[in-house]
């Protein structure tokens, strides 16, 4: 049994300088408005992650208690028999590629904005606070994580660059997907077409796409050049997809893992699979990587779902139940569905009667739809922890692993 | 000099036959077609011209129009024959239908193809599709390519086209549907070639995500072409294409701008993608890149001749014949080659510009100033000499009916303004 003395460490301190001194950390910076400041408790003992992932699923109160305020604790303890709970906090998983993603937002406000004073207002909007930048920490996780496999020391210019065209895509699909759905609000703020209008939006969305193309096709390499073109293929065919879905009750599951592939799920495959890639690992591992970057996307865009039913409209920063009004049903509808004929009812006549909506999202609740979701999604999030066994052991390892259970977290 | 003798040829006539039976440049190369191949321009029939010795002659002569093509424009029938003088060079104008015959089943395998690639996806999809791959485009991008690619197959010791040269092609024209699609939304243009834009009919939703699904598929096929050049060829093309929209999104009603930032955005908007084609088309022929250099410029060339007569036809041509209101460049602000000389000239132009079309009347005044002042024959030099260069360009292909085809591709384009 180890004492870990848990104690306040500045947010800049480098992964480097962390292992070497063999790691106690945690940060209580607040780093968004989807989560609020906890305190993560030293628990990197490798042999208890496995367990604690069963039971962060499942919320405890103790981390109340650790929500307040940065300064001196009592120590933790860590029992090999007693998990620590402390849920994990993106602004901690995050603090290992900090720099990298300091000059990653540097790198697109300049990218974007240089072009036009409009434009540069749109992406702030869009750039802003509130984008977790999940992708591109993912992209500099794996990308560290395997390069100790290729012996690298650092990441490469193509590693970056990798980051910020994954980033710019999937913005460019936020701009797009706002005037597709006809959305007013994204992360609690006004959408970029809503504030400027279609046109920008437009405009912006293709300005993004287009950047992205020529940076792709600029890092010359064949096999991540058709990884990514095959996203933004399969991004386009997401839309359409459930354009032409909406309000279907008899849409199955496997139609709805597909769309949610093509939509969320295929970008982070890529990613993950083209860091690995430019660290120049073998084809199992960037296969692993693809399939972990798929599995941990499938189990992000489930969790999303359950909470667009289980959030208030503050959490969200839009709408509840946003998703059911469209039509568009995800996981928990398509479970509920399977209970409750009454519920298809309800969806069949597009809420045309006030308040139908919300008895439709009372009957997903009461009809297990919820509990259902939350098992797909630690299905999926199990897989994704599975896909990361071949990396060697390192933060970057841990960080990848704890993204996973982050994301599982969310709906507690 | 030589009598050539005109009659109705079949219009499926492949140039591979005409080729086969023998220096058919110089000999009997008699064709017409009366073939109304669509709004932008009526049956006309295409003498014997096919003397190379006079082609650059020729091309100054067509952009002074002649009234003698009137009489030819009657149907199908025998004709008197035309006699070929080369001291007085024929004046009988291009028909679209004719230059593109050389390539014609090329044509109509990528017309299926495309369909099938867009429209397989979904019905909606296809419809749109439809509405803006039906009738009324000219495929002018496509059949450059196929041209190039044959014009310059040659050398490589080609015998037939490649799949991607094929390949190439309908990329190209996905990408130049998609922005046209995109364009109309972002100029909230209503018609296109005479008929609703896809956006006015399905919805800017519809036009947005049928716009994003072609440059989606159009950069996966360019990707498993497989050859980094013309991806990043093609990749420019496409930046270029958002940065040509944005360029002019910020200059609307800007009467400072000048002709050098018109040129670049009529690059950005209109050669890029013109160059990239035909540059792409020499590469998969596997030309030198000398060659691949001089088709670069032969469709930059093109492309900003072919930008400039768009922009003076938006101002000589009656909504009818354009398919789309006359003067709507300049009614949003998108102050073009004729309007720029005419501002030199005109200081009332400028405050009417500057007014942006407040006062009813306005619009049609500015129509006329430009015209007054001498703006439309500015343009019209202006597109002789950026066709003088593409012809330049051409030299260095081997004599073949392809490099007349692309020569007269620059004629007809000039015609265009007679």
């Amino acid at each position: 049994m180890l004492s870990m003395t848990c104690r306040s460490l500045d947010f800049g301190t480098r992964v480097l300088d962390l292992v070497a001194a063999s790691i106690e950390r945690h940060s209580v910076k607040n780093v968004g408005k989807t989560f609020t400041s906890k305190v993560y408790g030293a628990r990197r003992m490798v042999c208890s992650r496995l367990n604690i992932r069963r039971t962060r699923v499942f919320p405890t109160n103790t981390s109340k208690a650790l929500l307040d305020g940065v300064g001196e604790q009592t120590t933790p303890v860590l029992d090999l028999k007693k998990e620590a709970k402390s849920p994990v906090s993106l602004a901690n998983l995050f603090e290992v590629v900090a720099d990298d993603l300091q000059t990653l937002n540097q790198n697109l406000q300049s990218i974007v904005g240089a072009e036009n004073p409009v434009l540069m207002s749109a992406a702030e909007q869009i750039f802003g606070a509130g984008g977790k930048r999940m992708r591109p920490a993912l992209v500099f996780l794996v990308s560290r994580a395997t390069a100790e496999l290729a012996g690298l020391k650092d990441l490469t210019t193509k590693h970056r660059r990798l980051a910020e065209i994954i980033e710019m895509i999937h913005t460019a699909s936020l701009i797009h997907d706002d005037v597709l759905d006809e959305s007013d609000m994204r992360r609690g703020k006004e959408t970029v077409h809503q504030l400027y209008g279609t046109r920008v939006a437009v405009l912006a969305g293709d300005f993004m796409f287009a950047q992205s193309s020529w940076y792709l096709a600029n890092l010359e390499n064949l096999e991540v050049i058709k990884l990514i073109s095959q996203v933004i293929k399969d991004f386009a065919s997401g839309e359409i997809k459930q354009a032409s879905s909406l309000f279907d009750c008899d849409v199955e599951l496997e139609e709805y893992l597909l769309k949610s592939y093509y939509k969320t799920a295929s970008l982070i495959a890529a990613s993950t699979k083209g860091a690995a890639i430019f660290s120049g690992a073998d084809r199992s591992i960037t296969e692993q990587m693809y399939e972990f970057g798929k599995n941990l996307g499938l189990s992000f865009q489930v969790v999303d779902d359950i909470l667009d039913f289980t959030q208030s409209a503050e959490q969200l920063g839009k709408p509840a139940g946003s998703d059911l009004a469209k039509g568009n049903l995800t996981a928990p509808v398509i479970f509920a569905l399977e209970k409750e004929p009454k519920l298809r009812e309800i969806i069949e006549s597009e809420f045309c009667e006030t308040g139908s909506l919300d008895e439709a999202i009372k009957l997903v609740n009461q009809c297990g739809g919820i509990e259902r979701a939350q098992e797909l999604a630690k299905e999926k999030a199990d897989l994704a922890i599975k896909n990361l066994q071949c990396l060697p052991q390192s933060n970057f390892r841990l960080a990848l692993e704890d993204m996973v259970k982050f994301n599982l977290e969310r709906i507690d």
